[in-house]
């Protein structure tokens, strides 16, 4: 029976999570959050002129943290969007909660408002953002995301990328149409082909994977990636044995390699020792399955 | 004077006035409007003045050029046609208008072409419609229509619960464990001891847990795409993948 009903003991999880402006912009429109008591971490990046992208991305987190928490204790709320085939429970929570934010962001950003009114308008905010959760449950994570926010783990000295871009220069890098250095190097890297905010519906990618002891787990907004290599990050990951004080070195070295965008990142080490040998599994989870 | 403004899906990749002389549209440089893309045919097509009209030749090309949707030999273009090559439009206006943002007004969805290092959003409806027509007219024909495999596992050697699997779920794990799908068997056999992944795009991976799987017979270092007829070896199991139809 797969429960929703989960806890992380303190003493088997460590996690930590910064996010920071960056040298080059004003604002901060990246956001993140955490509901330890659900295992669950939620990081947005949100965009759209003036306060908007923070708005978003605030709205985003919250809004998902909120519907899991409602789902907690009720859980027969109903679910928003279309069920995800062979994914667990859990998986269709967090696609529903994000279905629920990109309603809320859309709600938000002004559509659906009157545009054939003759009165100036507001103009639409064109708010928008992208989204990377992550939930632990039994012995196993659920990864869903929408845009270029991304999940990563370092399992030994495994150092994966959980998440697919859904950028317009991934998607070509995918069909094999550009290399990795063409789509760095490309003006069309900033283009999102998902994104929350933008349609009615949001189509949620859903995955799940084993969680192992010994597993760190890493959710980052795109200033983070921009700046620092695969190899760095996983260094960092791999020597830094603190949750927090990882995630603060990740913001630090992003900053000194440039900063050109806000930077976040949310930390998640699952018992274990950093870089150890892969231990068992199961044993840092109490109090699922009731 | 008219113009052409080559575009993927919103942003704008380049502008070129049609005036006296021919504008050639192809992926080699020596082209006016170079469009880098394997879709596109090194010499594709040309925009050419005859007696004061707009003109569009394709050259014979492989994939096409269409003009608001339809494949065309020799046309004439008049301001507002959309011309497609590849995944790319041009679209053909005269430069009394102003643009620089997509000719729509679909309101709070609209998605404009932004500052350098701003992130975009595109408007999805019109990118769906736009990705739906090339995928009718375009190159994408040529690719074999997507067909529902079902992936299975089937068992060669070694002690599990069942002979095949059918992997329908994200996450399949090989292991002991309750949460097991293919459940091995026996004392030492560990709780997990590999995982399938199957992806958005339904294509399936298989990666390390407790132990290192190897397909073909060569360990894998990485999350690793699986073919069909794939041979899989982990914890003293050996499984063929194999999709069917």
């Amino acid at each position: 029976m797969s429960s929703l009903t989960k806890q992380i003991t303190a003493a088997t999880i460590d996690f930590g999570a910064r996010s920071d402006t960056g040298r080059a912009r004003e604002n901060n429109e990246d956001s993140f959050k955490v509901a330890s008591e659900l295992g669950l971490f939620i990081l947005s990046d949100g965009m759209g002129g003036l306060d908007a992208g923070e708005v978003a991305s605030k709205l985003t987190v919250e809004t998902v943290c909120a519907h899991c928490r409602d789902a907690e204790a009720d859980p027969n709320l109903p679910l928003e969007g279309d069920r995800a085939e062979g994914a667990s429970d859990v998986s269709n929570r967090l696609a529903s909660a994000i279905q629920v934010a990109n309603r809320i962001v859309r709600s938000a950003a002004g559509a659906g408002a009157d545009t054939n009114s003759a009165a100036p308008n507001p103009a639409p905010r064109g708010m928008g953002a992208t989204v990377v959760a992550l939930q632990f449950f039994d012995e196993r994570v659920s990864i869903v995301h929408v845009g270029d926010s991304r999940g990563y783990r370092l399992r030994g000295t495994e150092f994966v990328q959980l998440t697919d871009d859904h950028s317009l220069v991934a998607q070509q890098v995918r069909e094999g149409r550009m290399t990795e250095a063409e789509a760095e190097a490309s003006p069309l890297k900033n283009v999102l082909m998902r994104a929350l905010g933008v349609d009615s519906a949001v189509e949620v990618e859903v995955d799940e994977e084993i969680a192992l002891d010994g597993d760190t787990y890493l959710l980052c907004s795109d200033g983070l990636t921009r700046e620092l290599s695969d190899a760095q990050i996983a260094g960092l990951l791999g020597e830094t044995q603190n949750a927090q004080a990882a995630a603060d070195r990740l913001i630090d070295l992003a900053n000194q390699a440039g900063g050109g965008d806000n930077i976040t990142a949310v930390v998640i080490r699952v018992g274990g020792k950093p870089g150890g040998t892969l231990g068992r599994i199961g044993r840092w989870i109490t109090g699922y399955g009731n | 004077m008219p113009k052409l403004t080559l575009k993927f899906d919103q942003a704008i990749l380049g502008e070129v006035p049609v005036g006296a002389k021919e504008v050639s549209i192809g992926r080699s440089p020596d082209n006016a409007l170079v469009i880098d893309n394997p879709a596109v045919s090194h010499y594709h097509a040309r925009v050419f003045n005859e007696e004061g009209r707009m003109m569009l030749e394709d050259f014979g090309s492989m994939n096409g050029t269409f003009v608001n949707g339809q494949r065309v030999k020799m046309v004439m273009l008049k301001p507002g046609d959309s011309v497609t090559v590849g995944k790319h439009t041009i679209v053909v206006s005269d430069s009394r208008e102003l643009d620089g943002f997509a000719p729509s007004g679909n309101g709070a969805a609209k998605a404009a072409v932004s500052k350098i290092n701003e992130t975009v959003m595109l408007d999805t409806k019109e990118r769906r419609e736009f990705l739906a027509k090339v995928a009718a007219v375009g190159e994408s024909v040529q690719v074999a229509p997507t067909r529902v495999m079902v992936a299975t596992l089937v068992i060669r050697k070694g002690k599990t619960d069942r002979k095949e699997y059918t992997l329908q779920d994200k996450l399949t794990v090989v292991g002991k464990s309750a949460m097991a799908t293919v459940k091995l068997k026996g004392w030492f056999a560990p709780k997990a001891a590999a995982q399938i992944n199957r992806r958005e795009d339904n294509s399936y991976y298989i990666g390390a847990a407790d132990k290192t799987p190897s397909i073909n017979g060569t360990p894998i270092s990485h999350p690793t795409k699986l073919s069909s007829g794939d041979v899989l070896a982990v914890a003293g199991i050996e499984m063929e993948f194999v999709l069917r139809d």
